[in-house]
């Protein structure tokens, strides 16, 4: 095929079950794993389920609607989507800001994807069941050895670029559809071997036995809420870009809200059975996060019978769900590269995984770095990002609108007047309140320089990027006959 | 230690709206899948919206006749509604009187 036809023509996902693999496996990452059961104990266990399962189904189910819904209607990257609902050059600034959102993210994303495939890689070679293994040191020996962690980070990159470079069908479906169902039936059999651990059942109680009283504390629903939009990976325009593929034949609300942010969930309740039966039945510290994972559980595997096997499943399908988020994340910038240069697919590839190979050398070199990346990122840049896609949908092309002649357009589920106040109101107020939330309490604390620098950080990226797309040229898609398409 | 009834109840709730709805949501979607591209291959077409939907976007047209996407609305409602009168089975539920009854917007 001739460079231009290859332009012209879009890819489209192959099968209903590879997009949905897909979306769920790009949202489903390490916050899943080592987050969510935490949360879910420190909350008030029951309650904060309650609370987070209402929140899921009030904010995230309809906003992801929202998002998979103009990426389908649009056929466009970020760039292009915007462009094409605002009309303006300038109005491109707001997916250049989305965009380099994903970047950021992903560049200390990418160091953490290295840690779980050498992780990976040691339970395959039974390193965790040596005798005289000491999980505390091995920790230290892996993150203390620069040149080892940007290697892996390294590695990462390049087997993400390694599947994008085959496109939408033949790369990412191709790997999402045995990783994703991989990974889940591998949290069932470690979630089924530590409940039946002595003691294992103690985990469960502490994570299920429903404290009422949270329901009445603010800082509960703060943290269902952030939980519920974060882990759903809602407004980060990955679910816009998996949704340009989609056939005109393809739903929306079904697959693209309902089961990206309830299938996503359900990984994170398999994540709180696999895990936290064996750190009760180990003695260990449930509130560690990533030291949790990687010293913790890297300490009791061993002590089961199998326990090499259990280590290798365990650490591998962690593995998974933290490539497959990587695939989305890094998806976003190919697509809108490939879309808004002259760049080919594979150009586009090496350009994004280049970039952010580059950009993500200071977090793997430094642990305290990807910190402060993931503190400002975290707390400002995906919440920018969240509101500048939720705010093209609610105030610019319009939820009636979209509802009408898009969403339940061959929708297998039908959505009724109740989400165009959802998405018009409660939605942008929801991440207003999250961005000055994260503002207000960080202030006069130890993150007060980071707040700092984080909000004008992103009061700079929308200045610039705005300004910078205001006054460079048209893109391919803008001339007549130079439609760049990205999954080609 | 035994779990409690209360948490018992919990833990058995939270596997019901999460992973029960989701396989029932998975399960559902490829079964619509399935069907559609078994009507796409017998027909070559299927209707894009349901009778709720499309009396809506109708509404809607009427309701905004100049607006920009007014357009593209009236061209989606008319493919759904000659797609309806072409088809020997609809995708969605529509009866036979339904379907008489509609009628494509001037466009």
């Amino acid at each position: 095929m001739g460079e231009s036809e290859a332009r012209t023509a879009r890819e489209e996902w192959g099968s209903r079950f590879g997009f949905l693999m897909a979306l769920v496996g790009a949202m489903v990452g390490a916050g899943n794993i080592w987050r969510m059961p935490f949360t879910t104990g420190q909350n008030g266990g029951g309650a904060f389920l309650v609370a987070y399962v209402l929140l899921l189904y009030l904010v995230a189910v309809p906003g992801l609607m929202a998002e998979t819904m103009i990426g389908r209607y649009t056929n466009n990257g970020v760039i292009g989507a915007f462009n094409q609902v605002l009309g303006s050059k300038r109005a491109r600034g707001l997916g250049l800001v989305v965009l380099l959102v994903n970047v950021a993210l992903m560049s200390y994303y990418s160091p953490i994807i290295g840690w779980a495939l050498y992780y990976a890689g040691h339970s395959l070679l039974g390193t965790f069941t040596q005798a005289g293994f000491q999980p505390q040191a091995f920790w230290n020996g892996f993150i203390g050895n620069t040149a080892l962690v940007v290697g892996m980070h390294t590695l990462t990159m390049a087997g993400l670029a390694g599947v994008l470079v085959f496109g939408i069908r033949r790369g990412i479906e191709r790997v999402v559809k045995w990783m994703i169902p991989l990974l889940v039936f591998a949290l069932v059999a470690v979630a089924i071997r530590g409940i039946t651990l002595p003691g294992g059942m103690e985990g469960l109680a502490f994570v299920f036995t429903p404290d009422w009283g949270y329901l009445t504390r603010g800082s509960m629903w703060i943290a269902a809420l952030s939980q519920a939009l974060f882990s759903t990976g809602l407004g980060w325009g990955i679910a816009l870009t998996y949704g340009s593929y989609l056939g005109r034949y393809d739903d929306v609300p079904l697959g693209g809200g309902l089961f990206t942010a309830i299938g996503n969930t359900s990984i994170g309740l398999l994540a709180v059975f696999a895990t936290f039966p064996v750190v009760f039945a180990f003695g260990l510290e449930p509130t560690a996060g990533s030291n949790l994972l990687f010293i913790s559980l890297a300490e009791v595997f061993p002590e089961l019978p199998g326990g090499a096997a259990w280590a290798a499943v365990f650490f591998v399908s962690f593995f998974f769900a933290t490539f497959t988020s990587g695939l989305g994340i890094t998806e976003v910038g190919v697509t809108t590269v490939s879309e808004e240069t002259r760049l080919s697919r594979t150009g586009s590839v090496l350009a994004v995984c280049g970039a952010i190979w580059l950009f993500g050398l200071p977090s793997a070199y430094s642990s305290s770095f990807l910190g402060q990346m993931d503190f400002i990122f975290g707390s400002f840049g995906l919440p920018l990002a969240t509101l500048s896609i939720i705010a093209l949908v609610a105030w610019k092309f319009g939820p009636e609108r979209a509802r009408v002649i898009d969403l339940n357009r061959n929708a297998g589920v039908y959505v009724g007047r109740w989400w165009n106040p959802v998405i018009k109101y409660v939605i942008p107020t929801v991440m207003v309140f999250i961005l000055g939330y994260g503002i207000v309490t960080n202030i006069g604390t130890d993150n007060q320089t980071l707040t700092i620098v984080g909000v004008a950080l992103m009061a700079v990226l929308v200045v610039a990027s705005v300004a910078v797309m205001s006054v460079v040229g048209d893109a391919p898609g803008d001339r007549p006959g130079a439609a760049s398409k990205g999954g080609d | 230690m035994a779990l409690s009834t209360l948490a018992w109840a919990t833990m058995a709730l939270s596997i019901l709206v999460l992973p029960g709805v989701a396989t029932a949501i998975l399960v559902r979607s490829m079964r619509s899948e399935d069907r559609k591209l078994a009507l796409l291959e017998r027909q070559d077409n299927i209707d894009s919206y349901s009778p709720r939907a499309l009396e809506e976007l109708r509404e809607w047209i009427q309701t905004n006749p100049n607006d920009p996407y007014a357009p593209e609305a009236r061209e989606r409602y008319n493919e759904c509604v000659r797609t309806l009168r072409e088809i020997d089975d609809p995708y969605y539920d529509w009866s036979p009187e339904q379907i008489e009854k509609l009628e494509t917007i001037e466009e």
